[in-house]
């Protein structure tokens, strides 16, 4: 087990103890829980699976204060929802229960059912994904998947991976206001587009290797590749009660997923 | 004074090169004294830090000639972790620098006695440290990445100074800093040498500044040693000049005033006070 | 250099006489979406042919300001006037033949495998082919001294030659606007001294010359007026002797800024605002015509302080 501060040793803003029924659980529980709501959305099968998950969602995105956020996550899911209703409800396969005939167009009952099913398990599954980063702080996570040994590299690939990412982005824009101050035309053909990607992408991918280069030289400088486990300040609370509950409800859920494709549990 | 990091006839060839970068280079760094390196560009100065800290060949390979020893042991016997606490280096771009994996200022500087599974106490006892020797308590709960420039600078500087090394070196800490941000960096440094008696390497462009902080200066030509000495001396030789360094302001002042023949020197050295 | 031969103004406002359009800001704020104000109602007048220097902390709002001529960037609200003409019709790519924009940073525009390709790849979009091409591809690199590297690849120069690469694949664009952003960083002295004579050279020429610069010697060297930003705003406008001078002070160091130290011993010894070496002997000549001092025991003139 890692080292961890005593309380009170820490000021305030490192410790950062999260509130709240839902917040306050460990970033842990949470991703269990978002790993339970997709086994459940996608594997029970009808309509059990999809309204329970869209219920507990909710309800702890409520009890999180972050439900108006994940609304607007929510609409990500749109072009693919639109795409489940139209190609189910118009091209069921042998449905014949037909709602109306528009032309050459048949949609089905059987067709819209489904569709209605699958788009509540996206949504579900989206909205449950929404949840967890809007509340899980990164380095939240990584230290305690670090303090259930996650390597100190593995934390790095990943923590710097994300990090780099608004600096990737600020990056590109440069380059592309350099290019288009010497007088690239972004606009124009798919040929003239695809002939400018060559002086844009070019120093985005230079700059990012020299970057990686120099980062990792710095961080040698403060003693990254050190051998034994690194100490870890911040201790996130966690419970007997969460660790059984992660278990039992992992378990329990691909349990439950596994006899309802079989066909040995059927639910409404 | 006591040595804290010495090259005794040092020269490195990187991979693959044909010529060397660096050439039989001799210096001491003592400490609570900073040393000033300048030189034209291409001239091996970033060589000579890449080498004064062993990451050359130690990291990135090459090959090196003579000796460079810490504290007066090898660095080409050290792993990586056991430099960094002998011998800080930063280079001149802090936002690469920091790790963009921390929330805090306190968590980023704590990030390498962290590293060497230091107890809590010790590290926070040691980020509390550093963060008063560079003067930035204040910054301790800021968002590393929402800073000015001279501002993560110095949160580089203390996550470096925080391992405890023996010395620093820094390559041209302040190239990317405007008037304000040189300002605060060059202070740290001077504060830094006086109070914790670390050796300090410095190379730098702006000679006004390590006319205010260096103790001595080396000048770098083609990879050697052209001119050392105290800083007062170098930065006052004629042969700067030719060299490609400019004189610092001051110097370039006294010397015009003499060339024009006019005996003023007095007043103008009462007017530079 | 004539209005037929710059295509960016071609189809856009009228250029003068000389062929050098006066750039007008009108009241120009700035805001990002997120909301920061980065210009607040910048007001700002060049003449064709004046050479300009912008100075102010990081975050002052330079950049920003310089990106809004060539239409990197358009004003939340009032104008940038190109010759009395808005330029928020004229498309960016336009805009480079008429403005050239030199960033602080060569590693976000060198792409290219050779340094003559590189140097080639801002004329080229604006149409110049062939032997006019080669020419100034030829001239642009002797200028910045890489006249031997025309075939190296760009990486394999050193930071400074690299941000000197940088600088010639603009000049050879000959916009009748250059605009510098730090380009003496990283720079030795004479790699600074390179960039003192381009600067000279083009607005000797009748071009205009805007420069970003942290580098206040440099500034009071190459350039005939300063214009000093804080917090977005434009705070002190003028010729280097004025700006420089003691009762600007305040307002500098309010900026984070430092007068150049000949500016303060010129003042001190009771001269006018005497920015530069060369200014500052010069006025000392002056005082005692001849330069030789007459009575060698005769106490210099009282002290400023």
């Amino acid at each position: 087990m890692a080292v961890s501060a005593e309380p009170g040793l820490l000021p305030e803003y490192v410790r950062r103890m999260p509130d709240g029924r839902y917040r306050g659980l460990n970033p842990v529980t949470r991703l269990a829980l978002a790993a339970v709501a997709a086994i459940v959305a996608f594997g029970v099968r009808d309509w059990t699976g999809p309204v329970v998950v869209l219920g507990g969602v909710v309800l702890s995105g409520a009890t999180a204060g972050v439900l108006r956020k994940m609304a607007l996550f929510g609409l990500a899911t749109i072009p693919l929802v639109a795409s489940i209703l139209l190609v189910n409800t118009f091209f069921y396969p042998n449905a014949h229960d037909i709602i109306a005939r528009l032309g050459p167009l048949s949609p089905t009952w059987t067709g819209a059912t489904a569709a209605l099913q699958a788009t509540l398990r996206v949504v579900a599954f989206g909205l449950s994904a929404a949840l967890f980063a809007l509340t899980t702080p990164m380095d939240d996570l990584l230290v305690e998947l670090e303090r259930r040994g996650l390597g100190r590299r593995g934390a790095f690939v990943v923590g710097s991976a994300l990090g780099a990412i608004p600096r990737m982005a600020e990056r590109a824009r440069e380059v592309t206001d350099a290019q288009r101050a010497r007088g690239l035309d972004t606009e124009g053909g798919p040929w003239r587009r695809f002939k400018g990607l060559v002086p844009l992408v070019g120093p985005v991918v230079l700059g990012a290797l020299g970057e990686v280069e120099e980062r990792t030289m710095a961080l040698e400088a403060r003693a990254f590749t050190a051998p034994g486990r690194p100490t870890l300040l911040r201790r996130l609370p966690d419970s007997n009660w969460q660790r059984a509950a992660r278990w039992t409800l992992l378990t329990g859920s691909m349990g439950l997923a596994g006899a309802s494709i079989a066909g040995l549990v059927r639910l409404p | 004074m006591s040595i804290r990091l010495a090259l005794e006839g040092a020269g490195y060839r990187y991979a693959g090169a044909a010529e060397p970068a660096l050439r039989n280079v001799s210096l001491q760094l003592l400490a609570g004294r900073v040393l000033g390196v300048v030189g034209p560009n291409e001239s091996g100065k970033s060589t000579l830090c890449l080498v004064a800290a062993g990451l050359a060949p130690g990291v990135i390979g090459g090959r090196l000639d003579g000796s460079v020893r810490i504290d007066g042991q090898a660095t080409t016997t050290m792993r990586p972790h056991e430099m960094a606490q002998r011998c800080g280096l930063l280079f001149e771009n802090a936002a690469t620098q920091l790790s963009h994996m921390t929330r805090t200022v306190f968590e980023e500087v704590s990030l390498g006695p962290c590293n060497l599974g230091m107890p809590p106490a010790e590290v926070v006892a040691r980020v509390r440290w550093a963060l008063g020797v560079v003067g930035i308590e204040a910054l301790a709960g800021r968002d590393p990445t929402r800073l000015s420039g001279g501002q993560s600078q110095l949160v580089a500087l203390a996550s470096v100074l925080a391992l405890r090394p023996g010395c620093l070196i820094l390559d041209e800490p302040t190239s990317e800093l405007d008037p304000g941000g040189t300002r605060l960096v060059a202070l740290a440094l001077a504060r830094i040498a006086r109070e914790t008696g670390v050796a300090i390497m410095v190379v730098e462009h702006k000679t006004d500044v390590l006319a205010e902080i260096a103790d001595e200066i080396v000048v770098m030509d083609r990879g050697a040693v052209a001119v050392a000495g105290p800083a007062a001396t170098v930065l006052a030789d004629p042969r700067l000049a030719d060299l490609g360094v400019d004189a610092p302001a001051r110097v370039r002042l006294e010397r015009a005033v003499k060339a024009s023949r006019l005996d003023w020197s007095a007043a103008l050295a009462g007017a530079l006070e | 250099m004539t209005a037929g031969s710059n295509p960016g103004l071609a189809a856009g406002p009228a250029v003068g006489s000389a062929g050098v359009p006066a750039i007008e800001f009108e009241s120009v704020s700035f805001a990002y979406p997120e909301g920061t104000l980065v210009l607040r109602e910048v007001s700002l007048r060049i003449e064709p042919g004046e050479s300009v220097a912008i100075v102010g902390q990081n975050g002052s709002g330079k950049s920003t300001l310089v990106r809004h001529l060539n239409g990197l960037l358009r004003p939340s609200s009032g104008r940038v006037l190109l010759d009395g003409r808005d330029t928020r019709p004229l498309h960016v790519a336009r805009l480079a033949g008429v403005v050239g924009l030199a960033f602080q940073n060569p590693d976000r525009q060198l792409f290219a495998g050779r340094v003559s390709a590189e140097v080639a790849f801002g004329p080229r979009n604006l149409g110049i082919r062939g032997s006019e091409l080669e020419g100034r591809v030829r001239a642009a690199l002797e200028e910045v001294g890489l006249a031997d590297d025309s075939a190296t690849n760009p990486y394999d120069l050193g930071y400074s030659r690299r941000k000197l690469l940088a600088l010639a694949s603009v000049l050879a664009m000959q916009t009748p606007i250059l605009i510098l952003d730090e380009p003496t960083t990283g720079q030795d002295a004479r790699g600074v001294a390179r960039v003192r004579e381009i600067v000279a050279r083009v607005a000797g020429g009748g071009r205009t010359v805007i420069a970003i610069s942290h580098d206040m010697r440099f500034v009071a060297e190459s350039f005939r007026r300063v214009v000093v930003m804080r917090e977005g705003r434009v705070v002190l406008d003028g010729p280097p002797g004025v700006v420089f001078g003691e009762a600007s002070w305040p307002e500098l160091r309010a900026a984070n800024l430092e007068p150049p130290l000949p500016a303060v011993v010129g003042a001190r010894l009771g001269l006018r605002a005497t920015p530069t070496d060369a200014t500052l002997v010069a006025a000392l000549v002056a005082v005692r015509p001849g330069g030789e001092p007459d009575d060698p025991k005769r106490p210099a003139p009282s002290l400023g302080s």
